[in-house]
């Protein structure tokens, strides 16, 4: 019911407004610029009325009606095809629905896995230079400590290389 | 007295009729001219290009393609610039026809400038989500880009939803963006000003029955959807603008060019809209610093790169309310916002952004690219 008073709103609103914009019809001026011009009245105030329309509550009781019509009328659709399928033993939408989302399971618990194995390892190089630098600093402390300490540090090890 | 008024009527009459005569004639011969241009205008159809800067693909994964533009001078500025287009659209708009690219700015302004073309999902994709778009595809992307390029960090350019998209991606990599730079992205939907908020309300949208039914999102149904937001501008007005204006060769040129866009939607990721419905439109956990990103949350105030705010005074899709808060919710020092008076899409292609603001925001970009 209120959604009906509303479409009537819109239209009286519509038909109210356009008629106001005729009343300012002036005949002295040529008729292709007159017209012109309350074409572009009729049209602002045609696209006053549905602006306001389309803000209701009521038009959207109605868009959420028809929507989860068509939703159900789809979905019995799908069922009735899948019943046919499953008669005929052939793959259905929704077979290969579910297949793509096993596939994407798989896919996200092997990336997770992948992004924690990289959170870990990357866990492990930080300590590792953690690490790397305290023993830097107690080959140091060794090196001041050992009775030749004022001889020239050895030369680094040479790597073949690849 | 009365003699001098007369013929002063009558003057006016013949004055009238006169400019009644040249407006009638007037009328007639811009009608004939209309009629002649009708023929001509699937030719001009078919000569719509989609996308007018030379350009060459440069990684592609899935759907995917990187584009990186090629410009007639050197490069000036060591990091590169990236475009982040929404997933609903197709992206060129961002270089629709001369005159009106956004991307020649900063390829003539000496940027290394790429663009992020997402390509048409299919079925298959209908279950990525939002962390495949962002921690997947666009790090991807911003990691090859830093390999390529050798700059530590990357500017993007997100416009719309690719504008959340790269919002989201500097908040959780905010190491790897150099810049932000935004065009009508959705941030804070808690306004009601926007009819898209109003229609995802969650007492009149059941976005889990819809996305469960459908799959990905109808192209369709997201450009119905969008000509309903004006419909009587949409569905009256542009028409009879189109048939009044069919013999100006300049009118009909924009016209196609925009209307080509306008109707080359995309499907979306089921889940991906599902997740922007739910989280963002009807959740509105963004600003919340709430929103979910796979094994992340999204906190705005990481963000700290230098963010420059473009917004729409008209926009009928993302109103000026659903942008300007993010400038408060970040943390970055370096930010401005410029409201333009224009609507979503003149932002980008109006002649007076062309000349004005993108000229502004090359000059800004420049500044903080080197």
């Amino acid at each position: 019911m209120d959604q009906a008073a509303a479409f009537q709103k819109l239209w009286l609103d519509t038909f109210g407004n356009v008629a106001n914009v005729w009343s300012q019809f002036s005949p002295g001026s040529p008729p292709p610029e007159e017209m012109r011009r309350v074409r572009g009245g009729m049209l602002k105030a045609m696209a006053g009325a549905w602006d306001e329309f389309i803000r209701t509550p009521q038009f959207m009781e109605m868009m959420k009606a028809s929507l989860n019509g068509a939703l159900d009328l789809r979905r019995m659709g799908r069922e009735g095809m899948n019943k046919m399928h499953e008669q005929f033993e052939t793959p259905s939408k929704e077979d290969l629905d579910s297949i793509l989302l096993a596939i994407r399971h798989v896919e996200r618990r092997l990336l997770d896995r992948v992004e924690g194995v990289g959170d870990r390892v990357l866990n492990i190089s930080e300590q590792l230079e953690k690490l790397d630098e305290r023993l830097g600093k107690m080959d140091e402390r060794i090196e001041k400590l050992s009775p030749g300490a004022d001889r020239p540090p050895a030369a680094p090890r040479k790597t073949k290389a690849k | 007295m009365s003699t001098t008024t007369d013929t002063n009527e009558k003057t006016d009459t013949l004055g009238d009729w006169e400019a009644w005569q040249t407006s009638f004639l007037n009328e007639g011969f811009t009608n004939l001219r209309r009629l002649a241009a009708l023929p001509f205008l699937p030719e001009k159809m078919a000569r719509v290009r989609k996308g007018v800067t030379p350009r060459e693909i440069v990684y592609e994964e899935d759907r995917l393609k990187l584009y990186r533009y090629i410009g007639e001078g050197e490069i000036k500025h060591k990091t590169p610039l990236c475009f982040v287009f929404a997933l609903v659209n197709r992206p060129y708009i961002v270089d629709l026809k001369e005159g009106r690219s956004v991307v020649a700015h900063f390829v003539n302004a000496g940027f290394d400038t790429y663009l992020i073309d997402w390509g048409t999902p299919t079925r298959a994709e209908r279950f990525l989500t939002t962390d495949d778009y962002v921690n997947g595809y666009m790090d991807n992307v911003v990691n090859y880009l830093r390999e390529r390029t050798g700059a530590d960090q990357v500017s993007l350019l997100g416009y719309c939803m690719g504008g959340t998209l790269s919002t989201i991606y500097t908040a959780l990599h905010q190491e790897k963006v150099r810049n932000l730079i935004l065009l009508a992205a959705g941030i804070d939907f808690a306004t009601r000003e926007g009819l898209i908020n109003l229609w995802t309300d969650p007492r009149y949208f059941d976005v889990d029955k819809f996305v469960d039914t459908m799959g990905n999102i109808p192209a369709d149904f997201l450009q119905n959807a969008f000509l309903m937001l004006k419909p009587i501008a949409n569905l009256i007005e542009k028409p009879i603008n189109l048939m009044e204006n069919i013999h100006k060769e300049e009118f009909v040129e924009d016209y196609l060019y925009m209307e080509t866009w306008l109707n080359d939607n995309i499907p979306v990721p089921g889940e991906v809209y599902r997740e922007f419905a739910k989280y963002l439109f009807q959740q509105n956990l963004l600003t919340k610093n709430r929103l979910p990103v796979g094994r992340h949350t999204v906190d705005l105030r990481k963000i700290t790169c230098p963010l420059l705010n473009l917004m729409a005074k008209n926009d009928d899709l993302v109103p000026c309310a659903q942008s300007e808060p993010l400038n408060d919710l970040v943390s970055s020092r370096d930010k401005e916002k410029i409201v333009w008076p224009a609507g979503h899409i003149g932002l980008a292609v109006s002649g007076k952004a062309q000349k004005e603001l993108w000229p502004r925001a090359t000059e800004w970009l420049a500044k903080r690219s080197q």
